[in-house]
Order: structure tokens, then sequence, then C-alpha cells
């Protein structure tokens, strides 16, 4: 299932610039996407758009379209887009729902809340957990793991509900070095199960590791756009106040002494 | 989603819903019905209050509350429980009805102006028996039943889930909005805030704590109604439960019959044919 | 300016009885710029908040040019160490940004030029010149870090410490810290900084100590820190060495934590 964004923009309640303007995006089956930007770009308002957030639950106004697989989700409740497209935010313990006991209840919260019949509720939480390699963390009381385990507890969480799409907004933001790659490896895991991932990112030595595309915005706009490899190589990226990966930094530094690159390969 | 199919992966299939979830209690008394546990707890306390002097409340307790609680184990726990729950009223009660008795007659001992009368003692034994009665009623239900349970229970029953989330999302709150205002007390005494000086400079030192406990807990209202909404929370209909707490028509009829029991009771002693 | 001293520090939260400080000793003498490196748990945290006196230890001392903390009350040694904390929302409070930044230098006691001084020159110094009326829930979550760190920076205080400056920061937000901590150390001031972004340890940083379990495990320069041989010590903790540590290590440079020092190696080289 095809999620496309066409010249949508957007803007926040009692705003007097909107926060995104003429935003075109596709993201396929199976593929993930990285989405970068300086603070305020609007990395985070992108995720709550095509999660279908905004305009719903947060307000504000919205223009251009949003198509799943070619039909317009414009007049779809949230309700319904949730079984559609997953979101996952920032801060690891406000996405638990704090009325489960147990892991496992955590993550059958969604499918519960659709209503589905139980076996099927049982079957998609253990095949969740099962595709974040958390099954043993099943019985545990979500409210006291770390950082990085909560964040794989509540993209769990989304993954019972089967969406066509996951929406990743900073999910390594306010984790450490351990959380950090615990998150890291649970995606590149799904991307490897065929996920379709948007995943917004200030790491991109992280983005380099998993996402096939990148998409860079800047105040609102798409500036670039294109194969990981080659938009985190692009030179315009550090005046668009984002940071490229170790490796390419290096390269760089190198090349601005007048030494061969080659030798940093040794 | 493009992914492997798992289905029909069986051992996935085999594993059922984990133990941890739905725990049964670990007595008889623990894993009655919560709506059972309630209605008995309810009725004691009003027909404790109905009934007069201290035999009926005296035997209530004996029956109602100390017998489960023996049986469930927390004979101990709701003796200490109940006793911090009751101690302040029944003091104060003790005290006012033992000496300011409207019509106490006959005098016990003097203690400067005030008097302490037989009849106001026999008075506030009563009141006494009442308070204990209906203490150990609360404190009984408390501890055999998880609010957890309570909730299912009810949404089972066709209370919107909504109801008992907010509830159990309440009680999280505090502890939240305790922890939160503790670092931010930390942050603003990192920059010279005075807590330890004179009581007015304290009372001064309130604002720049409470402004970033109340914004900081809204936001993270409206993050956590997302991250909600995103898993389907807001979706008309019902929901699936994993499990809810056995019930029996047994237990039903013991339920009525109860209720039943306490309105005989209440007519009873209304129209005066016990008095 | 001020020698920071620690000495047989121990501390046990009531809740428990973990040693989150296991008998830590260390010496900061004026001016240094160290980083405290390790992951959650490893007593960083706990370690910097006896600095202030927001902690008091259990057993040991905390002493300040030779004077025990225990004698001050936190808002006293509030004017020699100033804490920024690493979520600027548990803090921020006012109405404007200038609020904001006057809070810490007031309660210390400035007033008039000498404030209004301290304020200009720390919303300079972190970008935010020319927001003095805006209201800090206007700013995005990256400068309102940065407000915070202004915050601080205007009490003037001889020691700095920050927690964890650079998470949720963009490129941008990075180099301006980077920028205080340089001017800051310039001016004499301490600055201890509990990060683990390891290049902005590596870029910024002369002295870094490792914690683990309440304990130091590694304290030397930046140089000793990020060469192969403490490597183990550093992944003990779930830190990885820079790029830049690597790969000079296996083109055989010796300790080549930042970009800069491996290019220099294979210039020289």
């Amino acid at each position: 299932m095809t999620l496309t964004l066409q010249g949508v923009g957007y803007r926040y309640v009692g705003a007097d610039q909107p926060s995104l303007l003429g935003i075109d995006l596709e993201l396929h089956d199976g593929e993930v996407v990285g989405v970068v930007g300086a603070s305020e770009a609007g990395k985070t308002t992108l995720c709550l758009v095509a999660s279908g957030l905004a305009p719903r639950t947060v307000g504000g106004r919205i223009r251009g379209s949003i198509l799943l697989d070619g039909e317009n989700v414009d007049a779809w409740p949230m309700h319904r887009l949730s079984g559609r497209i997953g979101m996952g935010f920032q801060n690891p313990s406000t996405q638990l729902s704090q009325v489960a006991g147990t892991v496992f209840e955590e993550v059958a919260f969604g499918p519960m809340n659709f209503g589905l019949p139980r076996d099927d509720v049982v079957a998609r939480t253990w095949q969740a957990l099962h595709a974040l390699r958390i099954d043993d963390l099943a019985e545990r009381d979500p409210q006291r793991l770390s950082g990085g385990q909560q964040q794989l507890v509540a993209m769990a969480g989304l993954l019972a509900l089967r969406p066509a799409h996951l929406v990743l907004d900073e999910p390594t933001a306010q984790l450490d070095p351990a959380g950090t790659r615990l998150v890291a490896d649970a995606i590149a895991a799904l991307a490897a199960d065929g996920a379709s991932i948007l995943v917004a990112e200030q790491k991109t030595d992280l983005l380099a590791e998993v996402t096939a595309r990148v998409v860079v915005l800047d105040n609102g706009r798409v500036a670039l756009a294109g194969l990981a490899g080659e938009v985190l190589a692009d030179p315009r990226l550090t005046q668009l106040g984002v940071s490229p990966p170790s490796a390419v930094r290096l390269r760089r530094a190198a090349e601005a002494a007048g030494i061969d690159p080659a030798r940093l390969r040794g | 989603m493009a992914r492997r199919e798992r289905l029909t992966d069986s051992s996935l299939k085999r594993r059922g819903v984990p133990e941890s979830v739905g725990h049964p209690g670990p007595s008889a008394y623990h894993r009655l019905n919560p709506l059972t546990k309630g209605t008995l707890a309810t009725v004691t306390a009003i027909a404790a209050v109905v009934l007069g002097g201290l035999i009926g409340p005296a035997l209530l307790v004996l029956v109602a509350v100390i017998a489960p609680a023996t049986v469930a184990g927390v004979l101990v726990r709701l003796i200490r429980t109940a006793l911090l729950l009751a101690l302040p009223i029944a003091i104060s009660a003790f005290l006012v009805n033992l000496f300011f008795f409207p019509d106490g007659v006959t005098v016990l001992v003097r203690l400067g102006p005030i008097t302490a009368t037989a009849e106001g003692l026999a008075f506030a034994l009563e009141i006494l028996a009442r308070i204990v009665a209906i203490s150990g009623a609360v404190t009984l239900f408390y501890l055999t039943t998880p609010p957890a349970d309570l909730v299912v229970d009810l949404e089972r029953r066709g209370v919107s889930p909504r109801i008992g989330f907010v509830a159990n999302a309440s009680v999280q709150t505090v502890p939240a909005m305790v922890e939160r205002a503790v670092q931010i007390t930390a942050a603003q005494r990192a920059r010279g805030l005075d807590t330890e000086g004179s009581l007015w400079r304290r009372v001064r030192g309130i604002v720049p704590i409470v402004g970033p406990v109340i914004l900081g807990s809204i936001a993270e209202v409206e993050e956590r109604t997302m991250a909600l909404e995103a898993r389907g929370f807001t979706r008309p209909g019902r929901r699936t439960l994993l499990w809810s707490p056995p019930d029996s028509a047994f237990q039903s009829a013991l339920r009525w019959g109860l209720l039943v029991a306490l309105l005989a009771l209440i007519v009873a002693r209304m129209t005066g044919v016990w008095a | 300016m001020v020698e920071l001293r620690a000495e047989g520090l121990v501390h046990i939260y009531r809740t428990g009885d973990v040693r989150a400080l296991d008998a830590v000793d260390i010496v900061i003498e004026a001016g240094e710029r160290v980083a405290l490196i390790g992951q959650n748990g490893s007593g960083k945290t706990t370690l910097v908040r006896h600095l202030n006196g927001l902690l008091r230890p259990t057993e040991g001392r905390v002493l300040l040019d030779g004077t025990d903390a225990k004698s001050h009350t936190v808002a006293q040694l509030a004017s020699r160490v100033g804490l920024v904390f690493q979520d600027p929302d548990r803090q921020i409070f006012a109405g404007s940004v200038r609020a904001e930044v006057e809070f810490g230098p007031r309660n210390l006691g400035r007033s008039g030029r000498a404030l209004r001084s301290a304020v200009a020159d720390a919303l300079t110094a972190t970008g935010l010149a020319g927001e003095e009326a805006t209201n800090p829930y206007d700013l995005g979550q990256s400068r309102r870090k940065l407000l915070a760190l202004a915050s601080v920076l205007a009490m003037r205080t001889p020691v700095l410490v920050l927690d964890e400056p650079t998470t949720g920061q963009d490129a941008r937000g990075i180099e301006r810290v980077q920028g205080v901590v340089e001017a800051a150390a310039g001016e004499g001031r301490t600055v201890i900084a509990i990060s683990h972004d390891m290049r902005f340890v590596a870029e910024t940083f002369e002295r870094v100590i490792v914690m683990r379990a309440g304990r130091i495990i590694l304290d030397g320069s930046s140089a000793e820190a990020f060469a192969a041989s403490s490597w183990e010590a550093l992944r003990s903790t779930y830190l990885q060495p820079t790029l830049a540590a690597e790969v000079g290590d296996r083109l055989g440079l010796g300790s080549t934590p930042t970009d800069a020092a491996l290019i220099e190696s294979l210039r020289a080289g």
C-alpha cells in the first residue's frame, strides 16, 4: 500500500506561518525513508500529518491531499487511519497506556480497541513482540523498563495493528547509546522483514544504516530528496543545518586538507 | 505491510495469554468476582449503620469482615490498614460523644468543665462499632481486589472503557506530578531559588515550581492523548478483553440475596418491627 | 576560580541499598574542561548533584576551594556552581525570555547594569539576542534548551555543569553549545559536561572521566580515553569510540579522537 502526500501544506492552530508547504512524498511498501532537517524544519509536523493526527487530533489546517493506494483519506476518522498508519513518538514513556500491568497487555491494547476476536488479538500480540525480538519482555511491567525497551514496546504496540506504514518521530532522541542501538537494530530488523517506515531523525549515522531514501526538510519544504547514500553525502546538507554521517564528514575533512580519502581506508 | 505472514507459525499460535495476565487471586475469597466483593462491602457498611446497638455491628464485623479476611489470609494487614484508616475519625467521634452527649445524665468522670457520661459512653461505643464495621468492610474489598480487576469487570458488563481508563490514569497522574515537581524544584534551586530560607522566601518560590509542573503536565496529557488515538482508543464500539474475572450464577444470586436482605433490614427498622 | 574535590564520596539513595556512588575520589582544577561519560545509572548525575549541594554525601565529602560543601545551602552554592538540567521544560516558567534569564542572577543578588549585561551576554552567546520579549514556548525545543543554558550562563558562576547539553539539539545548536564551552573555558571557568555524544566529547573536552556502577573506571586526557586500550572500558558502559579514533587505530596512527586529529596525523605521517 502506497502512502502519498501531494502538495501537502499544514498550519497549526493560531500560527501565522504554515509549518509545511508543498510537500510531495511517496512511501511504498517495504521502504524505509528517512526525514532530516534542522530543528523546527518540520520533521515532527510531517510525521503528524502523514499519520493523520494532524489535523484530526491536533487541529490546524491542511492543504493538498493524502492518499492511501490512490484513495483520498481526508474524510477518514482517526480510528480508521490508526489501523493503517501507526505513529511512534520521541518520549518512550508517554506512549504507554498506563493501564497495562504487563508488556503483553500493553501491546495488545491496540487490537483490543479494535474489537478483534480474542484469538486474533493474542496471535497479533505475539507476532508483534516476535518481530521486535522482545518475546522475553512479555510478562514484564512496562513502566519499569529502560527507555530503549519502552520504545520497542511502543513500536510493538503499533505493529500489532498491522499498519501499512509506520511513522516514527525521532525515536532515539531521548535515549542513551544502548537504547539507540536497540531501536536502530529493531528498525533494521523490521526493514529486513519488508516493513514500510518513515523515520525522522537527527542522527544521520543511524539513517545511513537503515534507510533507502532520505528527504531533507528546510523551513517546511522539501529541500533535497533521493537515495540515502547520495543525499547524506550532499554538500548542501551542512548549510541546511544537518550534520552528515561520520564517514562523510571524515572524508570531507580529508579532502579539505588535501589528503586522498582512499588513505582513510588503509 | 509486505511482511512474511507468520500466522501459520504454529509455535506462535500455541502460545496463549501469558500467565501473569489476569492472574487469579491467591485465595477463594480473592477469586470471587469484584462485584460480589463490592456488594458485600457495601451491604455490610450500610447494614452496620442501620443496625442499632453493639451486638449487630459486632456480629457483622465477625461474619462479613473477619471471617472472609481469615479465608483470604489478609487478617493482619486488614487490622493494621483499617485501624489506620479509621483511627482519626474513631478517636474524635468517640471523645465527642463521650463528653458531649446531649442526653447524658449518669456522670462517670469529671474533667474540669467537661463531663463523661454513661449514656455518652454507650452511644460512643455504638458509633465506634459502626466505624469499625465500615472501615473493615471497605478495607477488605480494597485488599482483595486489584483496581484493574474491577475496571475490567465493569467493562465486561457494559461500562465504557473510558471511565475505567480515566480513573486509572487519574491515580497514576499524582505520582507523576510529584516526581515532576521534585525535578523542577531541583532545577530552580540550582538557579539560586531559596527553599531553605524564611517562610516568605519559600512561599515566593512556589511560582517557578508550579508553573512548569502544570504546563508540563498539560503537555504530557496532549502527548498521551495523541499516542492513545494513534492506537484506536477513540474507536466507537466494544473492545475485546483478554480476560475478565470469572462470575457464576451462584454469586449473582448471592449478590441479589444480600441486597434483598439489606432492603428487608431497612424496612424492618423503619417500620419499627425490629427496634 | 574554584577547585572542586570529592573525597571518598559515597551516595546511597534513601529508596534502596544501591551505592549510586561508591567511594569516588576526584579533583578538578579551576578552568578544566571535563566530560563525564557512562551509561544511565553509572552515577554521573548523582555525582554532579553533589557539586551544588542538591545531594549530600552519605559518606565522604565534597570540597569547593577547600571548604566543605556541607556548610552551605544549595542557594549559596548556586553562586559558585551553575547546573543546567537536561530537560528545559522542567525549569522554564517565565513568560518571556528575558524574565527567564534574569531569574538566576536575580536570586544571586544582581541588579541594575550588572544584571542587564549578564543577561545580554548570555543571550548573545546562545544566539537568542533579539528574543528578549518572546514567550519561551514560542521557541522551538532546540532553542528552549539553549535558553535553559543562557539562564545559567547569566549567573556567571566559576563552575558550569551541563547535563546532556546536546541531546535534542540540531547541528547548529551543538555548535552553539561548543562555542559556549570554549568561551567559558577561555574566561577561566571550569566546565563539566555529562554527555553520551562521543564526537561532542572528543571535540570539546580535554579530560574525559568514564563512570560505571558508581565508580570511575577511567580518568584521563581525551587522547587516552579514545585510545584503543580504552575501548574495552568504553564498550563495557555501552559507549563507542568515534569513527576518527577507530580509523586512526586501524591505520596505526595512535589515538586520534577527532577528525582533525586524524587528519593531522595523516598529514604528518
